[in-house]
């Protein structure tokens, strides 16, 4: 079905190649998971196997041998970045015009898809720019699943929902895909064990280390899993947390204090908020369901979009942005658009520089955030031109200093492997133990139970509920 | 785009988008060729009235949509008349020479500009995009690369936009959305263009991809979901234009309102 | 991997890069006609905006056809986006788009560095005011008055289209997008047995 052999890959201006004489072969009807730490190359051959490189995208590669399927169909991991027309009977009819299909077939043939994945809609004349990230990744299956491909691979389709979206589309792949190839590069991977019958597993210079079946895998190279820093299903039961996680911070006082805030997009308010309180030292987890309002409240607590309501910081009256963005270190959803320079250590040195720090600590500092990140290997690129998990940490790097007295994080694990969510984590603790706060939205409940001191849940745009996870932080004006 | 304006359906929403396309712009070049401002005053009343009757949008909105229209009338006839070459002065201060000439050759710029601006404002409020790119590639013969990239485009603008936003407020916590002096600004203009433009090249970039993966190929042996034909709404269109620019032009004869019928 | 012609990609950027400029042209008209009543053509100045689509484009892309498409398409996002000119942007895109194509040409488009944008930028405001000769009847404009004209746009133009637009594209080359976009040399291929 699948089969290369010493494949050759080399991004151009790249120092080294990413893929050295790599080969692998996959049968027909297999179920395969590539695994491997972030930056090892995943989704690259994903697309080499689905000849979207060189095809579509011009990387210099070569192989001895290459031989993949014509029809693949390829889910992306950005719902947004996948279609071309507006509506979703259009989006589907743009997949059956491309085959060929005659017109009077099509009306029938998109019902049947659109029942397939399960989405149900009103009629199918629905805008996309409506639907749930959930929703569009459903239709983008559908799509994929009109082309009768066969083979279906698949990066990291669910990186962006939520716990409901990610089951309901795994649920519908396992369903559809029968007998059809499927090849999938994810990290979080509990809910597709069960399902891939096959691993190949990279390690950080994109080598095949181990191919074999899933049990055998596991078993086999278990502490190489561990080392390498991938996820694998009781990864948390051998981390070591730092002691300091979740125990009370001794010197709390109130740091952010809002009332009745609202939060408004385009004239619609999309946030309402009676009271919140944040105090030093807490790690606050939002969660709530794709489109509940998570990032919003981030951004309205930023304000950054357009709000009502009085915000006091640490005692003192919000009349100027500024104040905010003095004290409170923003992380946005999309790590793409905080770049603001053209290399990964100048991105990293902006922030210290803009405090005008000697260089000689610039460039330390720098040092030192590269390889609690793992991006030294990285630093000379453009931000834009790294893997989806280190842009992520970048972003998170790069926003984050000293005279931040919260943090807003949204989502800042996604797309992460186990090794740098532990890090990134732990670096995070560590701030929290200075007398910083952290409010950061997640979809992953291990790390809200293990590490957050306290849950908002956020329900269309309401604040649901408020719950202490660790024991209740000692606030100065309490004993006092 | 502002079809997503609340209308009603009337038979201008019916017809052809080519065969509409191709009606109104060889108007540009008969109007560029018409000196006789009382025709073209005619033709402003005429084509202003089709629009009004059988948009299908509310007059509210119409009016709104005007609005702009007369500030232009009065910024581009306004230069001709100050400082136009002619004979018969009117007044004349400093640089400011307005003489009778002037003043209708400006009068007579302002209703071209209107009425290209009608021929606008009709195409864009009677044609969905989608419907437009279709009959392109039926009638037309278009290539789908070409009408398929512009549909995606479309179906980009919104998010687009929204990336501005995100952009503006990712560089205001950055501390990097102010900067002083003529250098500064430059910066400031690449910070903020830089970031649209390459993620729009990146998007174009991922939707090609997609598109191609989806088993896009540039052949013409596709099929189409929407069928655009040509119809009797067409011939009422081209009947309709037919009536206004020869009535027009005959009343511009007989009744003109103004006495001059040539102003170069 | 070259194929004959515009691939897929090429155009989809060529399209959006282009409809990008289409709302900066959009904006651009209520800007340009706020200036305008001065009468003495600063906002001439600013006209140069209107013919960038075309040198943008042809420098990301580098390849032939494109500064056309780019000008025709930027002309068709500005007309969607409801361009106080209506329908006459189209010809405008069309004509302005042609002689920025036919400079490139004219150096077999091998050329991407500042002059050739420049001069592209000339050819476009040469088509523009053939238009405007027939459109609004500027040679009857007084002399000094028409001389200010012509002269305000063509600066304009160079500084804008030219100068500008190749600065923009160099700031987009260090962020390594275009990378994507060209296609890959002999050495790339070469490094890979190294
Ligand atoms: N255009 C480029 N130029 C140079 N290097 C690149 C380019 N694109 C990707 N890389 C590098 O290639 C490596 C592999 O990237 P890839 O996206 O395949 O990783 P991945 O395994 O999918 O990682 P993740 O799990 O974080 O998504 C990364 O280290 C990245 O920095
Ligand atoms: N830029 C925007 N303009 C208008 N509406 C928006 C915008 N961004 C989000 N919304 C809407 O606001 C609501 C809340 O969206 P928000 O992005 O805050 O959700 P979220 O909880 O962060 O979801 P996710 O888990 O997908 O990130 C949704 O209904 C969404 O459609
Ligand atoms: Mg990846
Ligand atoms: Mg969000």
């Amino acid at each position: 079905m699948i089969h290369i052999e010493q494949l050759r890959l080399k991004f151009p201006g790249a120092e080294k190649r990413l893929f050295t004489d790599v080969s692998l072969s996959i049968k027909k009807g297999e179920k395969v998971l590539l695994l491997g730490p972030s930056g090892c190359g995943k989704s690259t051959l994903l697309q080499v196997m689905a000849g979207i490189i060189p095809r579509s995208i011009d990387v210099p590669m070569k192989a001895s041998k290459l031989h993949i399927p014509n029809r693949v169909g390829y889910v992306f991991q950005d719902p947004d970045a996948q279609f071309c027309m507006p509506y979703v009977d259009e989006e589907m009819a743009f997949v059956l015009e491309n085959l060929g299909v005659p017109r009077a077939e099509m009306e029938e043939k998109i019902a049947r898809m659109l029942r397939l994945v399960r989405l149900r809609l009103p009629h199918v004349h629905v805008p996309i720019q409506t639907l749930s990230g959930g929703m569009k990744q459903r239709l983008a299956i559908a799509s994929v699943l009109a082309l009768e491909p066969d083979v279906l691979c698949l990066d990291e389709p669910t990186a962006l929902l939520d716990e409901e979206g990610t089951k309901a589309v795994w649920e519908t792949l396992k369903e559809v895909v029968e007998d059809r190839t499927v090849v999938i590069v994810e990290h979080k991977i509990d809910h597709i064990l069960d399902f891939v019958e096959r691993i190949i597993l990279f390690n950080e210079h994109g080598e095949i280390i181990a191919d074999g079946g899933t049990n055998e895998i596991f078993s086999t190279y278990r502490s190489f899993i561990t080392e390498q820093g991938i996820w694998h299903p009781d990864v948390w039961e051998t981390y070591k947390k730092p002691k300091t996680a979740q125990q009370p911070y001794a010197h709390g006082d109130v740091l952010l204090h809002v009332q009745s805030l609202r939060g408004f997009r385009q004239k619609e308010e999309k946030i309402a908020v009676e009271e919140l309180v944040i105090h030093s030292g807490e790690w606050i987890a939002v969660t709530g369901e794709n489109g509940a309002g998570k990032s919003t409240l981030l951004q309205s607590l930023m304000k950054l979009i357009r709000t009502e309501g009085d915000m006091y910081w640490q005692g003192e009256l919000v009349k100027h942005e500024e104040l905010l963005y003095d004290n409170i270190a923003f992380v946005f959803q999309n790590p793409e658009f905080q770049f603001v320079t053209n290399r990964v250590d100048d991105e990293l040195a902006y922030s210290f520089r803009l405090e005008k720090r000697p260089e000689h600590e610039v460039a330390e500092e720098v040092e030192r955030l590269l390889k609690r990140f793992h991006l030294s290997a990285q630093r000379h690129l453009h931000p834009y031109q790294l893997s989806m998990g280190q842009k992520r940490r970048l972003s998170v790097a790069a926003s984050v200093t000293e005279q931040h007295r919260l943090l807003l994080l949204d989502e800042p694990t996604f797309g992460q492997d186990a090794k740098n969510t532990f890090a990134l984590l732990e670096w995070l603790e560590a701030y929290r133990q200075q007398g910083k706060a952290i409010v950061m939205v997640t979809h992953d409940e291990r790390i809200v139970s293990e590490f957050a001191t306290r849950r908002w849940i956020i329900e269309s745009g309401k604040l649901v509920a408020d719950e202490m996870i660790a024991p209740r932080m000692l606030v100065r004006g309490e004993i006092g | 785009m502002r079809w997503s304006i609340d209308h009603r359906e009337t038979w201008l929403h019916q017809t052809n988008p080519t065969a509409k396309l191709l009606f109104f712009l060889p108007m540009f070049v008969v109007i560029v060729f018409v000196h006789n401002p009382n025709v073209l005053i005619n033709w402003t009343i005429g084509f202003t009235a089709l629009f009004m009757l059988f948009s299908g949008y509310r007059m509210k909105h119409m009016l709104l949509f005007f609005a702009p229209f007369l500030f232009i009338f009065i910024s581009t006839s306004s230069s001709m008349i100050l400082f136009g070459k002619g004979e018969t002065t009117w007044f004349h201060w400093g640089l400011i020479h307005i003489t009778e000439e002037s003043f209708y050759r400006g009068v007579h710029l302002g209703f071209r500009t209107l009425l290209f601006a009608i021929f606008g404002l009709m195409f864009a409020l009677t044609t969905k995009p989608v419907l437009l790119f279709y009959s392109l590639m039926q009638q037309a013969k278009v290539k789908p690369k070409y009408a398929y990239s512009f549909l995606a485009a479309i179906r980009l603008l919104p998010i687009m936009l929204e990336e501005f936003q995100t952009v503006h407020q990712a560089l205001k916590v950055r501390r990097a959305a102010k900067a002083k002096g003529f250098r500064g600004k430059l910066e400031l203009m690449k910070r903020y263009a830089i970031p649209l433009l390459s993620q729009s090249i990146r998007r174009a970039q991922r939707i090609a991809v997609a598109m191609e993966a989806k088993g896009f190929t540039n052949e013409r042996t596709r099929t189409f979901y929407y069928e655009v034909t040509l119809g009797r709404y067409d011939v009422y269109l081209f009947v309709a234009m037919c009536v206004i620019v020869a009535v027009g032009y005959y009343m511009a004869d007989v009744f003109p309102y103004v006495a001059i019928k040539d102003v170069r | 991997m070259q194929t004959k012609g515009l691939k897929l990609t090429d155009v989809l950027t060529t399209v959006v890069v282009a409809i990008v400029f289409g709302i900066v042209y959009k904006v651009w008209g209520p800007l340009y006609y706020a200036v305008k009543p001065l009468g003495l053509h600063l906002d001439q100045l600013i006209y140069g905006m209107w013919f960038i689509a075309a040198t943008v484009a042809y420098l990301l892309i580098r390849k032939p056809g494109v500064a056309l498409l780019a000008e025709v398409a930027a002309a068709s996002g500005e007309f969607l986006a409801g361009s106080e000119w209506g329908l006459e942007v189209l010809f405008y895109g069309f004509v302005q788009g042609l002689l920025a194509e036919l400079v490139f040409a004219a150096f077999r488009y091998k050329r991407f560095d500042v002059a050739v944008v420049s001069l592209a930028a000339v050819g476009s405001t040469i088509a523009s005011l053939v238009l405007d000769f027939y459109k609004g009847y500027i040679d009857q404009l007084a002399w000094w008055n028409l001389t200010l004209f012509i002269g305000a746009r063509f600066i304009g133009a160079i500084i804008i289209a030219g100068v500008f637009a190749y600065s923009l594209v160099k700031a987009l080359e260090a962020t390594g997008v275009t990378q994507l976009l060209r296609p890959t040399t002999k050495e790339d291929y070469d490094s890979l047995d190294k």
